[in-house]
This record gives C-alpha cells, sequence and structure tokens, in this order.
C-alpha cells in the first residue's frame, strides 16, 4: 500500500517536472510572455558581484549583468527586472523550479555542475583568481621571492589544495598557516603572523581595503595561483535561452574591443564605421532576429550599461572602492583570456 | 531580590551596607571570590563602555574617522539602519514598512491588554491588524504602488514571518492536540505518528521542502509565493509543538473536570471551548511563552533559503566595501533589535503567569 502510494507521488512529480522543464518554447519565451526577467540576486552581500546600496539597491558586476540581460530582451531592464534573493544552496533549485531564469552569481564552471546538476554554462565572464597579498614594505613583486617566508590561507578548502601544489611545482619553500575562519585568517596576516596571505582575488581586493593600516601598505602580487571560471547558468536542455547568455556577454567584449561605449553609442549608431558595427547595433536587420530578439538588442543594453570595461571598472575596478585590475579578466588584446564572437 | 527588604534574624530592617556584607562578605572565602568578581565584572564593563562609547564613532558617513578609531564604529548604523531595517524595499516607500511594522508592535501591545482577551476581539483586532500591515506592505490599490512579496524585508518581513506563523499555527496547534486525544485509536496514533515524524525534522529542512521542493509536487495553482509557502510549512512545525505543550496542559488537568462537565450533558465543544481549553492554556502558558520566543529567534533561519530577514539584511548593510570592517558593530545592532522584542515577550509573559496565578492554583 505504501509503495503504491509511493509510486502515485513521484509520477506525479516526474510529471510536474518534465511539464515545467518543457515550457513550450523554452525560458526565452516564458521571460519574454512575463515582460520581466527573474535574475539572482543574494541572502546578504558577496563584495563587488552583489551588493546592497545605501538605497537599498542592488549594484556590482553580478547584478550589472542582469541589467545587461534585461535591457537586450526588453529594451530597457526599468521595470522589467527583477532581483530574486537566493542564497547559495538555494540557487540551482530555484533555477530549475522557475523561481528565477537565469543564475548570475558567481558560479564556477565544474564538471559536477555541468553534467550530475543537469545544468548547462555559458562561455566565462570573470575568471576569479587565486592569489596572493603581502605588504609593500617587504618589497616583493612575486610569490618566489617569498622563499623561506610564512602564507596564511584557510584550512580545508580548494585554496589550501591549489596553494600548496602550486608551491611544490615551483619548489618554494614556504610554511602555510592555515585558519578555519576567515576573519580569523585575515587578522593573523594583519597581525603579522605571516608575509602573505592566499585568496580570491576579488576577496583580496576587499580584504586590502579593510586593512587597519591602510590599502596602501599592501600589494596583491601578480603571480596566478589558480583559477576558477565563473559562468552564466540556465537549465540544460535549453539551447536558446544558452544563446542569449552568451550573445549577451560576446556584444558587451564586441562593444569595448570596437571602442563603443554607452556615451558614444548613440554617435555611433547615427554614423556606423562599418557594415558589422551597423548590424551589431540593429541599423541593418538580423543581429537580433536570429535570436528571438529585438535587432537593436545590443544597442539597447550598451545604452544602458555599457561595454564591459565599463561595467567591470564601476564593480570592481578603478571607479570602485576596490581598484581591482583587470588583469587576466581583460580582452585578449590587453593581456586578457575574453574575446567577442563573430558578428556576421 | 531586593536588598532593601532584607531583615536581620530578629526582625529588625538592615542597612543596604549591612545587606551587602552580609551576603558577599561574610567569610574570608565570600571576600576573595566576591572581590575577584566584582574585579572582573568592572573590568569587562569598563571595555565595554570604553569600546561602545568612549572610543567610539557616532554620525553618519564617518568611514576614515572610524578606521582610525579603536572603539566601535556607530556610523555605519547611522548610514546603513535602512537597509537593516527595511532591507530591498524601494527605498522611497520605507515610510510603508515603518508604520507597518509600527502597527504590528501596537496590536501586539493591545492584545496584552485584558480588554482584548475573548476569542472574537482578539481576532478581529488580529485579522484587522494584519489587513492593515498586508495592505500597507503590498500596494496595489489606494494609489500605493505594489511592492512584491520577494522585496520585502528587514524587521517587517521578520515580523510578519513571525505573526503569520504564531497566528496559522496556533489553531492548528489546537486541532492537532484535540485529535491527538481522540478518543478513536485510529485518529489518535495517526495524529501522533504526524507530530512525532514534523518534531524529529530539522526546522531547515522543512523549510527547505516547502520553498524548494514543493512546486515540483504542487499543481501551479496551488503553489503561491515562496514566502506563503515557507510560512505554512513554519507554522505546522509550529502546531506540531504546540501541539504537545497544549496536551501537556490538558492532561495536567484533574479528569474529573471533564467527567464533571459530562455528566451536567455539556456537549463535546462546550466542554473543550469552557472547561479544558482555558485551563489546559493556563497550565501551559510558560512553555508557550518559550515557544513563542522561540519561533520569533528562529524566523532567522529563513535567510538560508534567500529571503531578505532582518539577519540577511544586517548582513547586507555591512556587506559593501565601505563598511565591510564593520561587521560586529551591525551584529551587535541586530541582537539589540533581537533583545528588545524577546525581552518585552518573556517579561510580558512573566506577567501573564503573575496575573493568572500559574503555579499557585
Amino acid at each position: 500500500m505504501k509503495n503504491i502510494f509511493a509510486a502515485i507521488l513521484l509520477g506525479a512529480s516526474l510529471v510536474a517536472t518534465g511539464a515545467a522543464a518543457q515550457e513550450q518554447g523554452g525560458r526565452l519565451k516564458t521571460v519574454l510572455d512575463r515582460g520581466s526577467l527573474l535574475c539572482s540576486g543574494h541572502n546578504g552581500s558577496f563584495l563587488g558581484f552583489a551588493e546592497v546600496d545605501d538605497q537599498g539597491k542592488w549594484k556590482g558586476l553580478d547584478i550589472e549583468l542582469c541589467h545587461a540581460l534585461a535591457a537586450g530582451l526588453f529594451g530597457t531592464s526599468e521595470g522589467h527586472l527583477e532581483i530574486v534573493p537566493i542564497s547559495w544552496a538555494q540557487r540551482w533549485p530555484a533555477l530549475q523550479s522557475g523561481d528565477i531564469d537565469v543564475v548570475i552569481k558567481v558560479s564556477g564552471w565544474t564538471q559536477s555542475r555541468d553534467t550530475e546538476l543537469n545544468l548547462q554554462f555559458s562561455r566565462p565572464y570573470f575568471i576569479g583568481a587565486f592569489q596572493a597579498m603581502t605588504k609593500t614594505e617587504l618589497g616583493v613583486k612575486s610569490i618566489a621571492e617569498l622563499d623561506g617566508g610564512t602564507i596564511c590561507v584557510a584550512a580545508g578548502t580548494s585554496t589550501e589544495l591549489a596553494a600548496a601544489t602550486y608551491l611544490q611545482s615551483k619548489s618554494i619553500k614556504v610554511e602555510l598557516l592555515t585558519f578555519e575562519n576567515g576573519d580569523e585568517l585575515r587578522n593573523a596576516y594583519y597581525d603579522g603572523r605571516c608575509d602573505a596571505y592566499i585568496e580570491w582575488a576579488p576577496s583580496l581586493a576587499a580584504a586590502r581595503l579593510d586593512a587597519p593600516d591602510g590599502a596602501e601598505a599592501h600589494v596583491i602580487l601578480p603571480d596566478v595561483i589558480d583559477l576558477e571560471a565563473e559562468g552564466i547558468v540556465v537549465p540544460e536542455g535549453d539551447p536558446k535561452w544558452l544563446d542569449v547568455q552568451n550573445w549577451m556577454l560576446s556584444s558587451l567584449w564586441f562593444a569595448e574591443a570596437n571602442g563603443i561605449t554607452s556615451e558614444n553609442v548613440d554617435e555611433i549608431r547615427a554614423n556606423p564605421p562599418s557594415a558589422t558595427i551597423e548590424k551589431f547595433l540593429g541599423v541593418t536587420p538580423g543581429y537580433g532576429a536570429r535570436l528571438g530578439l529585438s535587432d537593436d538588442w545590443a544597442y539597447n543594453m550598451i545604452k544602458e550599461v555599457g561595454n564591459f570595461a565599463e561595467i567591470y571598472d564601476r564593480s570592481l575596478g578603478d571607479s570602485s572602492p576596490y581598484g581591482l585590475p583587470r588583469g587576466i579578466n581583460a580582452l585578449y588584446s590587453n593581456g586578457g583570456v575574453f574575446y567577442p564572437l563573430i558578428v556576421d | 531580590m531586593s536588598v532593601s527588604k532584607s531583615v536581620s534574624h530578629d526582625g529588625v530592617p538592615i542597612s543596604i551596607f549591612g545587606a551587602i556584607r552580609k551576603k558577599y562578605f561574610a567569610t574570608p572565602t565570600d571576600i576573595v571570590v566576591s572581590s575577584i568578581l566584582a574585579v572582573l565584572v568592572l573590568w569587562l564593563l569598563a571595555n565595554v563602555i570604553d569600546w561602545a562609547f568612549v572610543k567610539a564613532v557616532f554620525g553618519a558617513g564617518r568611514r576614515d574617522d572610524c578606521l582610525a578609531a579603536e572603539g566601535a564604529c556607530w556610523s555605519v548604523i547611522a548610514s546603513r539602519w535602512r537597509i537593516v531595517l527595511f532591507g530591498l524595499y524601494p527605498f522611497e516607500e520605507q515610510w510603508r514598512s515603518g508604520v507597518a511594522c509600527l502597527i504590528m508592535v501596537i496590536v501586539a501591545a493591545l492584545s496584552c491588554v485584558p480588554y482584548f482577551w475573548n476569542g472574537k476581539r482578539l481576532l478581529g483586532l488580529w485579522l484587522s491588524g494584519f489587513a492593515v500591515f498586508y495592505v500597507l506592505m503590498r500596494g496595489g490599490f489606494l494609489g500605493l504602488t505594489p511592492v512584491f512579496e520577494q522585496n520585502w524585508g528587514g524587521l517587517a518581513l521578520t515580523l510578519f514571518i513571525f505573526a503569520a506563523v504564531c497566528i496559522l499555527g496556533m489553531p492548528m496547534a489546537i486541532v492537532f492536540a484535540l485529535l491527538r486525544r481522540s478518543e478513536l485509536p485510529w485518529i489518535s496514533r495517526t495524529m501522533g505518528l504526524i507530530i512525532d515524524t514534523i518534531r524529529s525534522l530539522p526546522l531547515l529542512t522543512i523549510m527547505f521542502t516547502f520553498a524548494i521542493v514543493s512546486p515540483f509536487v504542487l499543481p501551479d495553482w496551488a503553489v503561491g509565493d515562496k514566502l506563503y509557502r515557507v510560512i505554512v510549512g513554519y507554522a505546522i512545525f509550529f502546531a506540531c509543538y504546540q501541539a504537545e505543550i497544549i496536551r501537556g496542559g490538558i492532561q495536567g488537568l484533574p479528569a474529573g473536570q471533564e467527567e464533571a462537565a459530562k455528566a451536567l450533558g455539556m456537549g463535546y465543544w462546550h466542554r473543550i471551548g469552557y472547561i479544558v481549553l482555558p485551563q489546559a492554556f493556563r497550565n501551559a502558558l510558560p512553555p508557550t511563552i518559550n515557544q513563542i520566543v522561540i519561533t520569533f529567534k528562529e524566523t532567522s533561519l529563513v535567510t538560508i533559503i534567500g529571503f531578505f530577514d532582518v539577519m540577511a539584511s544586517g548582513r547586507a548593510a555591512s556587506g559593501t566595501a565601505e563598511w565591510s570592517f564593520a561587521h560586529v558593530e551591525v551584529y551587535c545592532f541586530v541582537a539589540l533589535i533581537f533583545f528588545v522584542f524577546v525581552f518585552s515577550l518573556s517579561r510580558y509573559g512573566a506577567y501573564l503567569e503573575r496575573r493568572l496565578g500559574v503555579g499557585r492554583r
């Protein structure tokens, strides 16, 4: 009897999820019909990526991408974007159940997420590097020069493993001090218990700001210990919705590569320098229609949030309190790993 | 324990100094222990006052002074208190959230007045209070711009969840307790099984199930907003605990009470409504207040399923480039908010116990 009941319940839930997954026309149609995008926020904040300003409005790199996506879909994000507060643990089920349409929440592209969790990642939009921060007065230029010193790192994390592997492979002899708690780790470094401190670069940038002896007393070394590629996440089996994410990111880089900014986009659109840019900004048709969007979608996006350099600059770069150099996150032409796809 | 009431053995009142000497400095051991503890307490107190007041930085937007100062940085509260209290509620509309909180507090305070202690008045008071709260928060008519539930936050959300859970959970708890006491074994056993099952699950699991798993199983029309799903789940959890408390109250009554009522020819609902429940509630008052206090504090668990309650908005308030060094001060502020509510709840509970003479009659 119990088994029959369980079977019925399971069957019902399978039917329900099957129906939810199909959603005739995919997530893109659902979002366009609804007239608003449900994007992932945060339950609290994640420095530089999702923060709440004094007015209670979201800001940060991930939030800017939500704005870009909504502007691309609807012409403007004003009134068409809802940032849904979501915890880390909740992001995948919330995406599958339709509580949110897309996860833009510094989510690393890992094999188990990609395969077992039925998620699909867009091309990465941010490479989170593990780097080391040290005191300026030491005059150290690279991790190799820390040989014989002490480095603090969080215990039992992927950071610890990456740091140990890196130091071993470069045969740098350094004592690793581990700490269970993030605040403890930071304070140990500030108190001078170690010469350097290894963390995820954006977190290092935030820690540098909080340094009791001022940000200038500390420097983040350029050596990259390990990388995590952060992508936009959509449910698996919805190619159209994934296309929109990829081309949204590509458009932001394309605009940057071609010097199109939120300020000069109107000028360039009125007087396009090439046929490709003419197409990109929707003067000639095609760029949006292929994705099921309006042809001027990229123009709307750039008009509202600007190109990727502007977004980065506002959230993490020089116009933000963090002043995190773009490094590997720059375009390929500036020494980074990012590049736009071909517009034809 | 008021010192001034102390009397010596022969009944003559003694001075305050005398009382202190008698209580804390009677023997050499007493003197040593008391002095050490007194020094310790004074030292702690001095440090706390030094940190919180003397060396602290007050006034909005003084981040640089804060970084230089050794004491607390209350400037973060002055600059970001609206985030803590109202979360993501639209800035221009936050007065609505504030008024809604105030109404909730007034309703709670009014229901402590003996005039409202009857079913109809209490129900009317809470329903109208809830309606005003909802209209203010949600908007959408009377010229108020609509604000959807996912943008509710801070103290207003915490109060809403807490009040809704208690109001939904209390009647459910009574029903559960009565079913549990049913004379038909298949009803009482089933109810017992349900209560024990839910009580053996962690609250977090139940919240997760209702918030995240239930939309997969429920038909579309029954899904509703995540907020209401969580409230229903939490209310069921609350009801199961409270049902056992009420059952304890009922079983503490002499069996003769109900039998006498039966002998007088009273029907079931009259027996329950006039004889059993009023006495059961009086018996169960201390654990009930306890349960309500726990419920208030555990509302902060909802932050894990992505709600912007007072805890989450506190973290958001310090979670920005300018203020991330000042998280301790924000936690202190949130703790103060919880303290004010929980302490007044437990003081009210103590007043009720005195008034109803729990433990004496």
